[in-house]
């Protein structure tokens, strides 16, 4: 499963700048990340001093969209998240991929993704947000198909691509809505609450549709689907995107959202319901996985499920855990996949069951796990034990149904105790393996950052001042739109919390000592558990494609005589639909002041159409069609348009000659096979109604007036301005000389084209046998 | 005059139509030939019938000086006479030379653009 | 140049390097200098007209001086002048493709003169003040289009071209029954003069079936369903050069007429014409889309695109409101030239990888990053992905239909939206992703694909039609407010009619 890349630390094919290109790779690749890491490093003191930085462009003016941005607590936390373990993640890849041949390109879109990341966190404009989150869908697409010419990843990166769309393309619609309620997109006039959008009749769908976009992207039940599939990524990508930052952007949105949609029925029970969901079920799928990788994916699918959770209960208990279990889940489980990925590279297996004993041969890396795990198990002293204290203050207040929030929360961090076992004890611990090439700890590229960011869960769990004041106040401040004094220390005294995070502990050790059956007994139920909605999207993948083969199948099917009947009847369908809508019900008048000769006229191009409709000679069809073309000249004369009727007349020639000579290279008639009687029937009908159609449109036209402005100024200016006496003739070449231009360029097309379509075939023939 | 022609119109659009709806692609353009002359008429037609005097300015006059025709329909219909006879003139070249690719002039068997019975069109 | 004579100037310089193409079509080289710069010229030409109207408004000239409504009128509104101004960038970008692109024997057989009348042809359906003008214009496109389609007599295109001439054919009569009737309706064919006339026409049951006409014939030929059969049916047949010229102008021909009409003259009974757009823009977008899932062949699936986004068109201009026709405005000018551009890549995918058809290519992600970039760059704009300009057109109309409450329609726009980004997936994939199926070698590099230099004239116009994308959509901004005042134009139509009728000049 691990993309196989070359050994780490091959040094440069003999250059002995080979050193110097290596150095200043690394460099390179983290120089961004770090300087901005730096950057809002700097910003800390202000914004935990209750300031905020703004900077803003139009961008749109006209849609109110602004290339805003805004500096706060909970930007800047998830700023610093991101661009910190940004710095980690960069140098570990550079490390990970060394030699690969598509280096430039991965540094490339990971570094566009981090920069549309901290888009979306610091973006103050619902669209410009948007635009950011939706390029962190695509860049997230590009990574996780890196190693595109294996069809699984092709396959996962398409599926993210897919879901988190749909996630988006619901989003941009409960945006679009949010910002017509409220009046603006920027979100600090939304959070300022001039208007309440919780009482505009659109909030409940606006307020669905922007969460089906938190909830996809974020991996809650039941889109969780994408991200263990996900894991086809490398593993530092799994690490950044799908553990650390990119999971977290619905988190982030729900929370920034929380003061303006917040605080509602619909948002606590469909927040707390979703979240508890996909905390259990995604800690019980965990335990399930064979593959380490899978394992923590899972449990990132647990953690989102909680943060969700405490975003539902959105009381200051709540969000301050929430803050708090965002940082800690970042630390340790960005920590946990680096590690992973280190034991991947040295044994080649991610598989649990491959794997134990390695605590000797990779002694860092199994200090970088514990540490990790212990975070992950909620043990005192680490921060972990902070922030598992804190979940179950904010689920003990829950406005909904406390003790199956707690109950739920008890579940998964009991369960989650477990998987942290057999993660970070699992595979060092036990029997010593014998591996065909010795497994050792990476180098220091990949082992520093790891046990950095384990080691801050220590630092974080010992001296909560790190991040309570600087980080957790002002990002609660934030999240609840007002002031929060925020103490964290690891003894909370006794208490509920206390017993709760006892009975954890507890619990999980004893899922951990039976884990064996367990894991019997989660595979044997594995098959009985729903797949949840994968199996849905399976579903509508392969109907969507079903659908659209048939229908292309239906309404593309090649054959121009269909194709044609559907104009058809499309045509009579629309014009008899608006006949019935305008009420029109035409009164025939008689045809009572026609000449003789008119009469005749009609006659024959009747009959000359009968003949045409039934022979099956051709070139009997062909002076059939030649009388018709008399009698309609005929009808000219009789309307005073002599030069037309000449004009018909000579056209009518050359067509008939043009006809003759070239059908009689074409089969007769006789030998195509006669069409079916019921498809006669058919035909004759749209045939009919079409030509009833045009008939009655004609006498409603003939029932009105004409306006004659037109005629009469041809008339009266014909021979005075035009110097013409045929009126005709001088519209033709003056008043409408444009007409005549384009009649003329038509015609000489036509004889190119014709000419082309002869000459080309053997000019065409003669260049290929040249060619061969 | 006019509610003749309105009614014959719709005849030889009815007999166009069902010559254009033909697996014939030499009928479809018989039906194409029909409906030109059907709609000529059509133009010549809502230009009202103002008897049978040609649009002509009399040597002398500056104007016509009893009822004429209207001129602006029968402009119109040379145009469209001639356009229509160019790309008549293309169409039978096309047909001929469709012919001698395809071997058909039975629209039902030219297939080669969008095979039948493949998905997704052509490989 | 005075102002008026721009609005001749597209068309008039069309025509000539049109005859000067044909002069010198025994020799190829020549003629395809001069078609490229003749489309330079007519590029220049129609900025400097786009650059007049966004500056003074709507213009108009009356051909031989007679006054409307009684002569022919030349009229540009903004929405006139921003296509002639695409128009001219196509034909140039288009052109200079066509030079490493189009084999000799069809350059002398008079190629160059088809492609330069093609565009003279459009240009004056774009310009023109008179309805039976348009008719005229849309006639010496079509004869065009026939030319280009079947030049080169394959077997393909000569099936693909049958059913092509066949439906265009009747669209055509439609058309041209639609001007006759209304003409004996109004008793005239100018239409700014059509949109006073309209006013006065008793019975308005009678005006909305005349309407049906005009959505009928300009509905074929902007292929919404379920009249868009020929489209499919014929534009994977002729060269590259030439699917992409069709994608880019032809249904957008079509689409401005529909506009045209259904804003200035065919305005009076909206319930009905209106909601019947809406109806039909809905079921183009998801019969066009699915159309294209089916399809494992890059031009086939790129034709069924065309029609599924000329459903998104057709909703701005059911919706009626300024930001909706804004929104169909800013879609069209984007999907012409992202539409255009994916047509000349898949000629390039075909020359590196070997085929059109997604089941033989692969590889081109690693063989060739630059054109994947590229790729990417017009797909994903296509597909709505922000910041690329497809993305505003989407937001533009989605706005207006959740504005108005058309929540079905948005609905299905965001919907369609998705499977549109599927479908562009799946290209990237299958084409760009995938190892190709006869392993590395199966792939060419861009120089080895054509050599001397001149896959530079391929490359070359995908840089340019990629960046504009791309600025496009980061210069929303401007663009936006342009689009806009073009559907204020549009909704009122007094500056229109007074530049037609010479008041206030």
């Amino acid at each position: 499963m691990a993309s196989k890349t070359a050994p780490i630390g091959r040094a440069g094919p003999n250059s002995r700048f080979a050193i110097f290109r290596c150095v200043a790779g690394y460099l390179l690749a983290a120089a961004l990340p770090a300087a901005l890491t730096g950057l809002f490093v700097s910003l800390v003191p202000e914004v935990a001093g209750g300031g905020v930085l703004r900077w803003s462009v139009d961008w749109v003016p006209s849609l109110g969209v602004r290339l805003s941005f805004l500096v706060d607590g909970l930007g800047l936390v998830f700023a610093l998240l991101i661009s910190g373990i940004g710095v980690v993640v960069f140098v570990y890849a550079r490390a990970y991929l060394d030699g690969h041949p598509q280096l430039v390109r991965f540094f490339v879109v990971l570094t566009l993704f981090m920069l549309a990341m901290l888009g979306t966190v610091l973006a103050d404009n619902l669209i410009a947000l948007f635009v950011f989150w939706e390029l962190t869908t695509l860049t997230s697409y590009l990574l996780i198909g890196f190693t595109h010419e294996r069809a699984d990843a092709r396959a996962a990166a398409l599926q993210a691509l897919l879901v988190t769309g749909i996630g988006g393309l619901a989003m941009l619609a409960g945006f679009i809505l949010l910002g017509a309620a409220a009046g603006t997109f920027e979100l600090s006039q939304l959070r300022a609450g001039t208007v309440d959008v919780r009482a505009d009749p659109r909030y409940l769908p606006l307020l669905g549709l922007i969460l089906v976009g938190c909830f996809t992207k974020s991996a809650q039940f039941p889109f969780h689907f994408w991200l263990p599939n996900a894991m086809a990524a490398p593993t530092p990508v799994s690490a950044y995107l799908h553990s650390a930052t990119m999971v977290k952007a619905g988190i982030y949105l729900m929370a920034r959202l929380l003061p303006t949609l917040g605080g509602t029925e619909a948002w606590t029970v469909t927040l707390t319901a979703a979240g508890a969901v996909t905390a259990v079920l995604g800690s019980v799928w965990a335990l399930g996985q064979s593959d380490l990788k899978q394992l923590l994916a899972y449990t990132t699918v647990m953690g989102l499920g909680t943060l969700t959770l405490l975003l539902g209960l959105g009381g200051t208990a709540g969000v301050v855990a929430a803050m708090v279990f965002l940082l800690v889940h970042c630390f340790y489980k960005a920590a946990l996949f680096l590690v992973v990925g280190a034991i991947d590279h040295a044994t080649h297996t991610r598989e649990r069951d491959a794997l134990s004993g390695l605590a000797a041969a990779m002694p860092v890396t199994f200090v970088t796990a514990a540490l990790a795990a212990l975070s992950m198990a909620g043990l005192p002293p680490l921060v972990g034990f902070i922030a598992k204290e804190l979940i179950y203050v904010g689920a003990v207040e829950a406005p909904v149904v406390p003790a199956v929030v707690v109950g739920a929360a008890l579940a998964a961090n009991a369960l989650t105790v477990t998987a942290a076992g057999l993660v970070a004890l699992g595979p060092f611990l036990g029997v010593r393996r014998a591996w065909s090439q010795p497994p050792h700890d990476p180098p220091w590229t990949m082992w520093s950052g790891p046990l950095l960011l384990a080691a801050l869960g220590v630092g974080a769990g010992l001296y909560p001042a790190l991040i309570d004041q600087t980080l957790v106040a002002p990002a609660a401040s934030a999240v609840l739109n007002t002031p929060v004094e925020v103490h964290l220390a690891l003894w909370h005294g006794l208490g509920l919390p206390l017993a709760l995070s006892g009975a954890t502990l507890a619990l999980g050790l004893a899922a951990w000592s039976a884990r064996r059956p367990l894991d019997r007994a989660l595979a044997a139920a594995a098959a009985g558990l729903p797949r949840s909605a994968e199996g849905v999207y399976d579903a509508a993948l392969a109907g969507m494609k079903g659908l659209a083969a048939w229908q292309t199948a239906v309404l593309q099917h090649g054959r121009l005589r269909g194709y044609l009947a559907t104009v058809f009847a499309t045509m009579i369908a629309l014009i008899g639909l608006a006949f019935l809508w305008g009420g029109l019900s035409p009164a025939v008048p008689l045809p009572l002041d026609v000449p003789l000769y008119a009469w005749g006229a009609a006659a024959l191009i009747l009959a000359g159409t009968a003949v045409t409709l039934k022979t099956t000679s051709r070139l009997t069809a062909i002076c059939a069609l030649g009388a018709v073309g008399i009698g309609v000249a005929i009808l000219f004369v009789s309307h005073g348009a002599v030069d037309v009727a000449l004009t018909q007349l000579l056209c009518d020639i050359l067509f008939v000659i043009l006809l003759a000579v070239a059908l009689l290279k074409l089969p007769r008639f006789r030998e195509l096979p006669h069409r079916g009687r019921a498809a006669m029937v058919a035909t004759a009908g749209l045939a009919v109604a079409f030509g009833t159609l045009v008939s009655l449109i004609l006498l409603e036209i003939l029932a009105t007036p004409l306006d004659l402005r037109l005629t009469e100024f041809f008339q009266s200016h014909s021979q005075p301005t035009a110097h013409g006496r045929n009126i005709v003739n001088v519209i033709l070449v003056d008043f409408r000389a444009f007409d005549t231009l384009g009649e003329i360029a038509v015609v000489m097309l036509a004889g190119l084209a014709a000419v082309a379509l002869i000459r080309v075939r053997a000019s065409a023939r003669r260049h290929q046998e040249n060619n061969r | 005059m006019a509610s003749l022609l309105a009614v014959l119109i719709g005849a030889m659009v009815a007999a166009a139509s069902y010559l254009l709806l033909s697996r014939n692609v030499v009928r479809f353009l018989f039906g194409f030939v029909l409906l030109g002359n059907a709609i000529n008429l059509a133009i010549l037609t809502v230009g009202r019938y103002r008897g049978p005097q040609p649009p002509l300015v009399p040597d002398g006059a500056a104007v016509p000086t009893a009822a004429v025709a209207n001129a602006l329909p029968q402009a119109l219909i040379l145009t469209a006479i001639v356009i229509g006879f160019g790309i008549l003139a293309f169409s039978v070249v096309l047909i001929y030379r469709a012919y001698e690719e395809l071997g058909t002039i039975n629209s039902d068997e030219m297939q080669v653009a969008e095979p039948a019975g493949v998905p997704g069109g052509p490989r | 140049m005075k102002p008026e004579l721009l609005l001749v100037a597209p068309l008039v310089i069309a025509f000539a390097t049109g005859i000067a193409t044909f002069l010198a079509r025994r020799r190829p080289r020549l003629a395809g200098a001069l078609s490229v710069g003749g489309a330079a010229l007519l590029l220049a030409a129609a900025l400097a007209l786009l650059a007049q109207v966004v500056a003074a408004g709507p213009i108009a000239t009356q051909a031989a001086n007679w006054p409307a409504p009684f002569g022919i009128t030349f009229v540009a509104d903004l929405l006139s002048a921003i296509m002639v101004a695409t128009t001219g960038v196509m034909a140039l970008v288009i052109a200079v493709y066509a030079l490493a692109e189009i084999p000799r024997p069809l350059e002398s057989a008079g190629f160059h003169t088809f492609y330069q009348i093609l565009i003279g042809g459009v240009c004056g359906a774009f310009l023109t003040g008179d309805l039976f003008n348009l008719y005229v214009w849309f006639e010496v496109n079509l004869m065009a289009s026939f030319a280009l389609l079947v030049l080169g007599g394959s077997r393909e295109q000569l099936d693909g071209g049958i059913k092509y001439v066949a439906i265009n054919l009747v669209a055509t009569a439609m058309f041209l029954v639609a001007v006759a009737v209304l003409y004996g309706l109004t008793g005239t064919l100018n239409m700014a003069d059509l949109h006073q006339s309209v006013g006065r026409v008793g019975d308005v049951g009678l005006l909305t079936v005349v309407a049906c006409l005009f959505l009928l014939g300009f509905g074929i030929k902007s292929a919404v369903f379920p009249l868009f059969f020929w489209l499919p049916a014929s534009y994977h047949t002729p060269p590259v050069t030439v699917s992409a010229l069709f994608a880019a102008l032809l249904t957008k021909v079509g689409v401005y007429a529909l506009i045209r009409v259904f804003t200035l003259i065919f305005t009076r009974d909206v319930a009905f014409t209106h909601t019947v757009l809406l109806v039909v823009a809905g079921l183009t977008m998801v019969t066009g889309v699915l159309g294209a899932v089916a399809q494992m062949q890059v031009r086939r699936l790129l034709a069924f695109h065309i029609i599924s986004q000329i459903g998104y068109m057709i909703m701005g201009l059911a919706l009626m409101t300024p930001l909706a026709l804004a929104g169909a405005i800013y879609f069209m000018l984007h999907n012409i030239l992202a539409k255009a551009n994916l047509f000349l890549i898949s000629g390039v995918m075909r020359r590196t990888a070997g085929s059109f058809d997604l089941g033989e290519i692969g590889g081109l992600w690693k063989a060739n990053p630059a054109l994947a970039l590229l790729f990417a760059v017009a797909a994903f704009s296509l597909a709505g992905m922000p910041p690329l300009s497809g993305f505003w057109g989407k937001l533009l109309l989605i706005k207006a239909g959740l504005d108005a409450e058309s929540y079905a329609i948005a609905a299905v726009a965001l919907t369609v939206g998705l499977l549109t980004l599927y479908s562009m997936v799946k290209i990237w994939n299958e084409g760009f992703w995938k190892p190709h199926p006869a392993g590395d070698g199966g792939v060419v590099t861009l120089a080895a694909a054509l050599p001397g230099g001149r896959v530079w004239l391929l490359m070359a116009p995908i840089v340019v039609l990629a960046g504009l994308t791309v600025a496009m959509g980061l210069f929303a901004g401007p663009v936006v407010r342009v689009m806009l005042t073009a559907a204020d134009q549009l909704l009122n139509s007094d500056a229109y009619v007074a530049a037609v009728f010479g008041s206030g000049r």
